[in-house]
């Protein structure tokens, strides 16, 4: 689960939606989710997943450079494209899908035994790594791979989120050297077997298809765990269709991948087309990092063979809607944004007053700073489009109570739950002044300007603070010590197709930690908190969709936080390529699916 | 003269150690990123973080971070380390330094040839309708922001999104080595980006630098002496004129050379500036302390040069 | 001071000069004729503003850039300098007609070699190697004074003293030999012990070399010594000219009267005091009716402010030119009075 990324939503921005607003007419036409993308407009789902021909060489275009591409460490949207195309973990998503994971490295659907306590999974035959390593892939090079990620050289950002009801791993995670530990065992070359403390195989298994599964050569990538931070990243082998081009000793740094500059994937020499779904077009796919995002935007769609494989800046996306329509993609369930009230201490903990901002918010003005129809929806509760549970938690209108049905905001209804709150007038007369740090990009800044003027209007003294968004997060929102009251540009992307993973660190009570929280409300509510645990050990995708959209309601009933968007990510692609988006991952082009007409 | 060379030069050394511990201070007193951290990745574990912050000797106390860091830059010429790219800094910036060289060369000609020559036609020619259109247009490149000069010459003549076809559009730019022809014409259209303010700034100087110059006396005298007006414009006029405006073009080059950030950033050119853009958004401490080492350097050579050569432009000037 | 033709070696005639300016057009030489013949010195004098300048730079066309209008003639050994152009005009400044100016400092180019400017100004005419001009130009500085010439040759100006840079600008205006020097207040800016020895030098040189010179000042002692002749301008127009001897000890024009009279004299009696002529030069936009001097002349009558005089001689001594309104009778008995 990752707080969306800052730039990704900072490209649509201004007030390019005074345009747009009026004019997104909206026909329905991605299918499961009853989410409404503009007409005319291409979707993940929509997309024929079919391709042009065979052969080639995309090239991308993008500003802004990767984060990680160590599959151990890789979190972002823009690093997975890179991790997903060359690494294989157990589990994937197909393109057009965020729930149904299919078998990957795994030969088959995972089996669950021992009162859910015990996984296991049989690795398929006859994969193998790329140069220089060149051997066939077996159950030990997936253990060691998912046991680095409590390497302290490695700092694997959601081991302990997911991972730590396997033996031993708590202790491993403290001690930070990266097992062995008895979590995992390999009875075989074909088998990995995973042994939990608790019956958590649901959350752990859904955990499998995050790229820390995907298999890494102990033998080869041992020496570089060893460098602090781990040198893996700049050596590492591919089991996936495509490889980082490297030397023939495995380094990538300076060929396959140098920084701010280039990144260069080549086809995987040892790569079996019979061991994969994917069909991996491209010949080779050239990335070229930097240059202004407006001058892409426009070289991208007016060239060939080209994709811009980030959010677009927002002038792009409205040229791209006005002028080449056929070659712009929305994809629903991109993330969201919400604004975070502390539930702990000062004017907020008590919930009618929650009750009155939700009421207040103007979601619909938040949104067209952000983009307006075209890339957004109103958000009305917190498990969002294309994650099972979506429709069961109230689908696009959301629970019907007062506060949530006026998406332009009612004062009304606001005055009636400040008063039910204590305050006769209907307006807040406490004294204590209200901290609220946004981002100073733009448009969250603007988004957290209209979140200053409405507690203004209810009667609050406010002290608005706009930093650069990792300070925002780092120092101060994800920080419970500093008791920031409002942080209205937060927002989440769920690491996968599981409702627990949009709700469970962010407003489950056990998951705040005194720094780095993503829990930025410091929701802790008994009857909520037992719910989740006791939704995080169901079993079967629907019956997990019920639970947790029970849940989402709850958190509802109890505004645990202020919703206002769903995000549709936006991707372009020049004429002649047939993109295919990853709908579990905002959309991004996936390179093993694009194909060149 | 060989002691005022000499003390000029230990001047300028003394000054660049100003201003690299100056540098120093201020990143560590400022809230940007932790370099440990940053090395370490965002998802580190602080156990992780601090081995590496030993690594770094960032746990030493700060007059000995900041002695062996003056040491490794003035006796050593080490810059440190990159976090972000993975490279020793000296070697990023060897690296990138052909690109902002030839941005800046090539920007220079041109505008000089373009500017000088139309200062001097104004001078000449004051108040007439070319001098009216030239001072005006100089005017509005004066006035407008390189980036935005920078996207329209793209939007208007690059080859992939113009609406005129010419020039190698955004990205383009490869090293003389590898590709003479492309690396000049993917050069042409960010040369003339640059050039445009710069010339227009030329121009206005040499047309007042001329003005006063032509109003001298020894103008006339050299009139008097039966000296055809060409050359009485331009060994007695420019001759004196262009004094200062070397002065100015000296430090020009010396800050250009420094990366001309905007330019390299529109165009995609990997160069000094771009370098030094890209560092500060990721926090790359030591990059941007490299950078901005550089381009002090290249204002002090600038300076002594100058003073130096004024030495032999203008005879007047003496030194001791 | 025989001189084998008899035809001056320049004759202005009825030269005017106007330049237009803001607040209207400047008069600057309103009409004026006067000869220099063969080897011969003219005095020009007058006040700032009378137009004596510009009728110097006149003659060399260096005013013809300002935009203003030129009629009359100008007859260099018989050629009008007015119908030239350009090209022709630049053949005769600096070699036949030479020119120098008020401040030696800033008439000679400071980024040159003092040498490197004569070097040029004989190159600029005559087809020599440099070597050659070079050698010329060492001559002429050791011929206009200057100690140790080859070594001073290679000398930036600002390395000499004002006197020697005077010096150095006349050495720069005779390297091609001039006919006629024209001297523009050639000691002006010089110290008084310094001014003597140019003026010694110039007429040394004229002697030597037998041009012609015109010195133009506003100082009569400068001219006393040195001119031939002397012409007398006051706001553009010439109001008496003569021979030195003759302007000096009977002047006929009370212009004349009053700059003699405001002249200390060194034998005079300490408590005489200076008496300078009333008033101030007046404007050459609006010069005065008539009489140009009217307004500041003690005798002036009515009828002065009407007709404009003309320069005539007087009728016991051709060479003697007055434009004055009064009768001639009445101006010898009011200078005889006077003195």
């Amino acid at each position: 689960m990752s707080p969306t990324r800052q730039l990704a939503a900072a490209a649509i921005a201004g007030a390019f939606a005074l345009g747009l607003a009026a004019c997104g007419s909206t026909s329905s036409i991605s299918g499961g989710s009853g989410i409404a993308v503009a007409k005319g407009v291409q979707t993940p789902r929509t997309e024929p997943q079919s391709g042009g021909r065979r052969g080639g060489t995309l090239t991308v275009l993008n500003h802004t450079d990767f984060e990680q591409l160590d599959p151990g460490l890789a979190y972002y949207n823009i690093d997975y494209e890179v991790v997903y195309a060359t690494q294989r973990p157990l589990f994937s998503y197909k393109p057009n899908t965020f729930s149904e994971p299919s078998p990957d490295m795994a030969s088959e659907p995972a089996q669950i035994s021992g009162g859910g306590r015990t996984i296991t999974v049989h690795i398929r035959k006859g994969v193998h790594f790329s140069p220089p390593v060149n051997r066939e892939v077996t159950s030990a090079d997936v253990a060691y791979a998912i046991e680095r990620g409590t390497n302290g050289n490695v700092g694997n950002p959601y081991f302990p989120s997911y991972f730590s009801s396997l033996v031993g791993a708590k202790q491993e995670i403290a001690e930070e050297k990266g097992g062995p530990f008895p979590g995992i065992t390999t009875p075989n070359r074909e088998t990995i077997v995973f042994h939990l403390t608790e019956p958590k195989a649901p959350i752990v298994l859904a955990a499998l298809v995050l790229p820390l599964s995907a298999p890494v050569p102990e033998e080869y990538a041992k020496r570089y765990d060893a460098m602090k931070p781990t040198e893996y990243g700049n050596h590492q082998v591919a089991t996936g269709p495509y490889m980082l081009k490297n030397d023939s000793a495995g380094k990538v740094l300076g060929s396959g991948y140098v920084p701010g500059k280039s990144a260069t994937l080549v086809r995987n020499p040892n790569w079996n087309p019979k061991t994969d779904f994917r069909p991996a077009y491209l010949n080779q796919i050239d990335i070229e990092l930097g240059g202004d995002t407006t001058v892409i935007g426009r070289q991208v769609l007016e060239g060939s063979d080209m994709v811009q494989n980030e959010a677009p800046a927002q002038p792009t996306v409205r040229l791209a809607y006005e002028k080449f329509r056929s070659q712009l993609e929305l994809s629903p369930g991109a993330g969201d944004h919400y604004v975070a009230v502390d539930n702990k201490q000062g004017p907020f903990a008590k919930v009618d007053v929650r009750k009155a901002f939700w009421a207040a918010l103007d979601r619909v003005a938040m949104n067209k700073a952000r983009g307006g129809e075209l890339v957004t929806n109103v958000m009305t509760h917190f498990i969002y489009p294309e994650i099972p549970g979506f429709e069961q938690a109230g689908g696009l209108k959301g629970p019907r109570v007062d506060y949530n049905d006026y998406p332009q905001g009612n004062a009304a209804v606001a005055a009636k739950y400040m008063r039910l709150a204590g305050y006769p007038s209907g307006k807040y007369t406490g004294g204590k002044a209200l901290q609220i740090v946004g981002s100073n990009e733009s448009p969250s800044s603007e988004d957290a300007e209209i979140v200053n003027q409405t507690l203004k209007n209810l009667g609050f003294a406010t002290k608005l603070t706009l930093v650069e968004s990792s300070v925002m997060y780092s120092k101060y929102c994800g920080t419970p010590a500093e008791a920031i009251d409002v942080c209205p540009n937060v927002g989440w992307v769920a690491d996968f197709g599981d409702p627990q993973a949009v709700l469970d660190v962010a407003f489950n009570g056990k998951n705040i930690v005194s720094t780095g929280n993503n829990n930025w409300g410091q929701v802790n509510d008994p009857e909520i908190n037992k719910a989740m645990e006791a939704a995080e050990l169901i079993v079967g995708t629907q019956a997990r969709a019920n639970a947790w959209a029970q849940i989402d309601r709850k958190l509802v009933a109890r505004a645990v936080a202020i919703p206002f968007d769903w995000d549709k990510q936006p991707s372009i692609e020049s004429k002649d390529v047939a993109g295919v988006g990853d709908l579990w991952n905002t959309g991004s082009w996936d390179y093993s699916f694009t194909s060149l007409k | 003269m060989t002691r005022y060379i000499v003390r000029r030069v230990l001047w300028g050394i003394l000054l660049l150690i100003l201003v690299t511990a100056l540098m120093f201070v201020l990143f560590r007193i400022l809230p940007t990123g932790d370099p440990a951290r940053l090395r370490a990745g965002r998802n580190a574990s602080p156990k992780a973080i601090a081995a590496i912050r030993h690594d770094l000797g960032l746990d030493k106390s700060l007059p000995a971070q900041f002695w062996i860091y003056m040491k490794d830059v003035f006796l050593h010429f080490n810059l440190g380390y990159s976090y972000y790219s993975n490279a020793p800094v000296r070697g990023l910036i060897a690296e990138r330094l052909g690109a902002t060289l030839s941005l800046m060369l090539g920007g220079a000609a041109i505008w000089l040839a373009v500017g000088l020559p139309v200062g001097v036609l104004s001078a000449l020619r004051r108040g007439s309708r070319l001098d009216r259109v030239s001072m005006g247009t100089a005017l509005v490149f004066v006035s407008a922001p390189e980036y935005w000069l920078g996207l329209i010459a793209l939007y208007l003549f690059a080859a992939d999104i113009g609406q005129v076809k010419i020039f190698p559009g955004a990205g383009s730019y490869v090293g003389l080595t590898s590709d003479p022809w492309k690396w000049f014409t993917s050069l042409l259209l960010p040369w003339l980006v640059l050039a445009a303010g710069s010339a227009a700034v030329y121009a206005r100087l040499m047309r007042g630098s001329l003005t006063e110059t032509m109003g001298e006396d020894y103008i006339r005298t050299a009139r008097a002496k039966g000296l055809g007006e060409r050359r009485v414009v331009l060994r007695h006029g420019v001759r004196s004129a262009i004094n200062p405006i070397l002065t100015i073009l000296a430090l020009d080059i010396a800050t250009l050379l420094g990366g001309a950030i905007l330019v390299e950033v529109v165009f995609d050119i990997h160069g000094i500036g771009l370098l030094a853009y890209t560092a500060i958004r990721h926090s790359d401490l030591l990059v941007v302390q490299g950078t901005v080492l550089l381009g002090a350097l290249f204002v002090v050579v600038a300076n002594i040069v100058v003073d130096i050569a004024y030495a032999y432009l203008d005879p007047r000037v003496r030194y001791s | 001071m025989s001189t084998v033709d008899d035809s001056p070696l320049l004759r202005v005639e009825d030269l005017r000069v106007e330049f237009p300016t803001e607040d209207g057009v400047v008069k600057a030489v309103d009409g004026i004729t006067y000869e220099v013949g063969r080897g011969r010195t003219l005095g020009v004098v007058g006040e700032s503003g009378s137009g004596k300048t510009v009728t110097a730079m006149t003659i060399l066309g260096l005013t013809r850039a300002q935009g203003g209008r030129i009629t009359g003639r100008i007859l260099f050994e018989g050629r009008d300098l007015l119908s030239l152009d350009e090209g022709e005009l630049r053949k005769v400044r600096g070699n036949e007609i030479a020119m120098i100016f008020q401040d030696p400092s800033t008439a000679l180019h400071p980024l040159y070699k003092v040498g490197a400017q004569i070097v040029e100004a004989v190159r600029a005419h005559r087809d020599l190697s440099k070597a050659a001009a070079r050698k010329r130009t060492i001559e002429l500085l050791g011929l206009v004074g200057i100690p140790d010439p080859g070594n001073r040759v290679d000398d930036y100006p600002h390395e000499f003293s004002g006197g020697m840079r005077q010096r150095a600008m006349i050495a720069m205006a005779l390297a091609n030999e001039p006919k006629l020097l024209i001297a523009d207040e050639p000691t002006t800016a010089l110290d008084v012990t310094v001014q003597a020895q140019i003026l010694a030098l110039l007429e040394r040189l004229r002697g030597e070399l037998g041009m012609a010179v015109m010195i133009v000042t506003h100082d009569l002692g400068v001219v006393a010594e040195m001119a031939d002749e002397i012409a007398v301008m006051y706001a553009g127009r010439i109001v008496e000219a003569a021979a030195t001897e003759t302007l000096l000890n009977s002047p006929e024009h009370p212009y004349t009267w009053g700059l003699l009279r405001s002249i200390p004299k060194l034998d005079g009696p300490r408590v005489e005091r200076l008496e300078p002529i009333p008033g101030s030069p007046p404007s050459l936009i609006d010069p005065p009716s008539g009489c140009h001097f009217h307004p500041r002349c003690e005798y002036a009558q009515p009828d002065h402010a009407r007709i404009d005089p003309e320069l005539l001689p007087l009728p016991d001594d051709p060479a003697h030119k007055v434009a004055c309104l009064l009768e001639p009778k009445v101006r010898r008995k009011l200078w005889e009075e006077s003195v």
